[in-house]
């Protein structure tokens, strides 16, 4: 059975009788293979339309230089925007870039890994799409602190601003930044957004 | 852009980030002729599985019977499920069948039938089917005399009882009736139930 949408009334949120399992997620996921999908911690879920394809590639630069840092690195993972989480609150969600360290990775199952795990990333980075509303982001942002993320980039291409979240601390705001450094879990790890922001 | 759904999933709430107008609702339904649409009054929508042939069979019956005494009686107009309504309250709502007086609709302008008629009808008939809860369906009867109708009738044909509501009573319980009369709006209409149930 298929609902016809317009992209414009995208995201959508759907409510069911029953909340869908974790099964039932993923066939639902893979059956509508191009839209991103996550669970709220309400059970709800919220259908996205796929990314245009400059924020795709964008996304795709920022996952490169995470990917290339942390292999020199050697202490974690990096994850794509398709990897699903289970956090603490009960929700599914997909960060656009995240890191885990190896030792929190490897202390999962290999049955959590195969499944949504049950982790929060330490360190994760949002990018925000033309569709995405900034109070919702923030919101989104904030979630991922209080899930237990220690680090947290919101980067808006279109104002050229990167907002950084650590928990217990108000989010800090950079304007036009060159680069922004990574701290705690993922110090030594430098974003250079000069070619981001072109 | 479609969105993939199981049967056995439905009814689903859609909650769109921009409530969908009138019209973009109308044009919603429309491109998901498949599936029976209702709005909430708090603008959720709500997706439901086409009925049964059983049920089909019957609500037929039971327009038909209804619009063959319209149309002797000359002063109203009949709909069937596929009819939608916006009432008072800001929902969008497909009863069973429903009558409405040519002289209500003509003072609302809907006298010439293009769109959901933003109108609650005078009479409507709720068929149960069997996935439909007991006590949903009570509170949507009671939403209908909420919204101004003066006579409404639930029928359950698994246990060959109606129900009878009208404004400031409590519903009046008929059990295996033979037949039932129509009141107010609709008095003159007779639903003998043998041609509904056997």
């Amino acid at each position: 059975m298929n609902l016809a949408f317009t992209e414009s009334q995208l995201p959508v949120r759907l409510r069911f009788e029953q909340p869908l399992s974790d099964d039932a997620l993923a066939r639902f996921s893979s059956d509508n293979d191009p839209l991103r999908i996550e669970r709220d911690a309400n059970g709800e879920l919220i259908v996205m339309t796929p990314l245009h394809s400059d924020s795709g590639a964008l996304e795709g630069e920022i996952l490169l230089e995470l990917g290339r840092w942390a292999r020199t690195d050697g202490r974690g993972k990096v994850f794509s925007s398709n990897a699903g989480f289970t956090l603490p609150d009960g929700s599914v969600r997909a960060p656009d870039a995240s890191w885990i360290s190896l030792r929190r990775w490897n202390a999962l199952t290999r049955a959590q890994q195969q499944s949504y795990a049950p982790i929060c990333p330490e360190f994760l980075i949002e990018v925000r799409s033309n569709s995405d509303r900034l109070i919702n982001l923030e919101a989104k942002m904030e979630m991922w602190i209080a899930n237990g993320a220690e680090l947290a980039w919101l980067i808006d291409p279109e104002r050229k601003a990167v907002a950084i979240y650590r928990p217990g601390e108000s989010p800090e705001l950079l304007n036009e930044p060159t680069s922004v450094q990574g701290t705690g879990p993922v110090a030594g790890f430098e974003l250079v957004l000069s070619r981001i922001w072109q | 852009m479609n969105l993939a759904l199981s049967q056995s999933a439905l009814p689903v709430r859609l909650r769109f980030a921009r409530p969908m107008s009138d019209a973009e609702l109308l044009q919603f339904c429309e491109r998901n002729e498949a599936v029976q649409v209702e709005r909430d009054a708090n603008g959720e929508i709500i997706v439901m599985s086409p009925a049964g042939i059983g049920s089909s069979k019957m609500n037929l019956r039971i327009a038909r019977l209804l619009d063959e005494w319209a149309e002797s009686d000359g002063r109203g107009v009949t709909t069937g499920p596929d009819g939608g309504y916006i009432l008072p309250d800001g929902s969008m709502r497909s009863p069973d069948a429903a009558w409405t007086s040519l002289r209500r609709l003509k003072e609302t302008g809907m006298e010439d039938e293009t769109g959901f008629a933003s109108i609650c009808p005078d009479f409507i008939i709720e068929l149960r089917s069997n996935s439909d809860r007991l006590a949903a369906l009570e509170a949507k009867m009671e939403m209908w005399i909420a919204n101004g109708a003066e006579l409404a009738w639930l029928i359950d044909p698994e246990r060959k009882a109606v129900a009878i509501y009208r404004p400031g009573e409590s519903p009046e319980l008929l059990s295996e009736p033979t037949s039932v009369q129509g009141t107010g709006p609709v008095a003159g209409f007779e639903l003998v139930t043998s041609r509904i149930w056997q």
